[in-house]
């Protein structure tokens, strides 16, 4: 199957790069507080093992271009997944929706419809989908390092 | 994973921001599924390309076990009181439904220990203690809803010949079993079955125990199990009476104006005060009965065959000072001519710290 797709990228010019030559990975890891000998708290990442309600997730995705030509438009997606409530991520070009992706925008801006017909500013747990939108060319080879935070609700 | 740590120490300083863990009640159910799975889309020479899904990380939600019971009530009882009500809240605070046991423990610091006790569990029919709808607890909750409480009573009988002051203290302890199987009871939660140092895994379900330290001897943190503390304090009424008398007329100083003298003809008037000590309990449905020498057959009216009953002149409710009487009504009062003869009188309560009086009034006979 692999053989007959590689057959075909080559008798079909102008698809200069295949889907599967961007590769993107996600990673969870749970935070934990350790007390060390001394008795000072410090915060670690572990494998998400025990993982109960309230605790503080970090989402790690990587990307990496592994085709040929340079990608333009880079724009990763990441849904929050149902249980987890957003936390912030330190990257400032991250754009958050808080309608299931129709609009986005810094979080401050967003605002959400109660059902009493109100309106009132975003809140983190509002938050349904998180995107970085790239404005710099991704190069043949070139990788990266995205996260942000959550919580299990 | 350096480039990784390197970055989550540069953002070290967000994480103190973050503050505390968030309340969040029960929480995520346990053993849902985490899944996460990012998508990136992207152009390749203006061409928008097929947009590529990460892989789908998954993990499941642990099992976090806590109960809490809380008491903290204390109720005021009587000597020899049966049907003694002291009240809990036993809530389920972990993240899935579990079958809880409850049981009591008279600890040995109070003062006494009641006679006997029972569980109850409230069953929503009518709000607070209802002997007839709320039945002896069964021998375990059946799969207690996440965040769901259960009031529990404990109703005891209070021995006898107690004095004010007197405490009994009742832990009542829940122990949390797992839940997941309606109508039988789970595995115990504790360090044997749930070691806090298990081995665990990313799409196992574990369980955590998280439930506090409880009033209960061996109750300790994160064992499983929680308790509170009620207590009853006996609060008894301590009666005493004073009579005391005085004339108010007699035959031949009365109208002279000069100091009255215990003559025959003369009225005397007797003044009973009926004092409840401060610091106990009101008293109540008292009876109040000054009867006359039984040895001797009075005719009607005739006290002890010295003294007569003034027709009408009791009055209960008077107020006492100096060993006089005051005020007070009819109402309440009775004359019993005998033999024995008697005047008495019922008071509804009487107030812990408050004296009534009676009085009555009798002729010196001539």
């Amino acid at each position: 199957m692999r053989i007959f797709l590689a057959l075909l990228m080559l008798l079909v010019p102008g698809v200069a790069l295949a889907a599967n030559d961007v590769v993107l990975n996600s990673s969870v890891f749970v935070e934990k507080a350790v007390s060390d000998s001394n008795g000072k708290t410090k915060v670690v990442l572990e494998e998400p093992k025990v993982v109960v309600p309230g605790d503080r997730l970090v989402f790690v995705l990587n990307y990496q271009n592994k085709g040929v030509a340079p990608a333009t438009d880079f724009v990763v997606t990441n849904p929050m997944p149902g249980a987890v409530a957003y936390q912030g991520t330190n990257d400032q070009s991250a754009q958050v929706s808080v309608d299931g992706g129709r609009n986005w925008g810094a979080l401050q801006v967003l605002k959400i419809k109660e059902s009493d017909g109100g309106v009132r500013g975003a809140r983190m747990e509002d938050v349904t989908h998180v995107r970085w939108p790239m404005r710099r060319t991704i190069a043949p080879g070139a990788s990266g390092k995205l996260s942000f935070r959550g919580v299990v609700r | 994973m350096t480039k990784l740590w390197k970055m989550l120490v540069a953002w070290g300083g967000t994480v103190a921001a973050l503050g505390a863990t968030p309340a969040f009640a029960a929480g995520t159910t346990a053993d849902t599924t985490i899944a996460n799975t990012a998508t990136v889309s992207f152009s390749v020479g203006s061409t928008a390309q097929t947009p590529v899904n990460s892989n789908t990380d998954t993990f499941k939600v642990d099992k976090i076990a806590k109960v809490t019971v809380t008491g903290g009530v204390n109720t005021s009882v009587a000597p020899g009181q049966t049907g003694a009500v002291i009240t809990y809240t036993v809530t389920n605070n972990s993240n899935a439904p579990m079958d809880i046991v409850l049981s009591a423990v008279e600890p040995t610091s109070d003062n006494f220990d009641v006679s006997s006790y029972q569980i109850r569990v409230e069953s929503g029919a009518t709000p607070g203690y209802q002997p007839a709808e709320d039945l002896v607890a069964p021998a375990y909750l059946d799969e207690v809803g996440a965040d769901a409480s259960r009031t529990v009573y404990i109703v005891s009988t209070i021995p006898g010949a107690l004095a004010t002051g007197n405490i009994a203290q009742v832990d009542l302890v829940a122990q949390l079993h797992q839940g997941g199987g309606a109508a039988a009871m789970g595995a115990a939660v504790n360090a044997t079955n749930n070691p806090l140092n298990a081995a665990n895994g990313v799409n196992t379900v574990e369980t955590v125990m998280d439930d506090l330290a409880g009033t209960a001897t061996g109750d300790g943190l994160r064992d499983g199990k929680h308790s509170a503390r009620d207590t009853y304090t006996v609060n008894t009424a301590a009666i005493s009476v004073v009579k005391s008398s005085r004339i108010i007329s007699d035959p031949i100083n009365t109208p002279l104006g000069n100091p009255l003298k215990a003559i025959p003809g003369a009225v005397i008037e007797y003044c009973i005060a009926v004092t409840n000590a401060a610091g106990g309990s009101t008293a109540s449905s008292l009876t109040i009965t000054d009867g006359f020498n039984t040895t001797y057959a009075p005719t009607s009216n005739n006290l002890q065959g010295n003294a007569t009953y003034v027709a009408g002149s009791a009055r209960i409710g008077a107020t006492v000072a100096g060993g006089v009487c005051s005020g007070g009504t009819a109402v309440g009062t009775t004359y019993t001519a005998g033999p024995p003869a008697s005047v008495s009188a019922t008071v509804a309560t009487l107030a812990a710290g408050s004296t009534t009086g009676m009085s009555f009034q009798v002729t010196i006979n001539p």
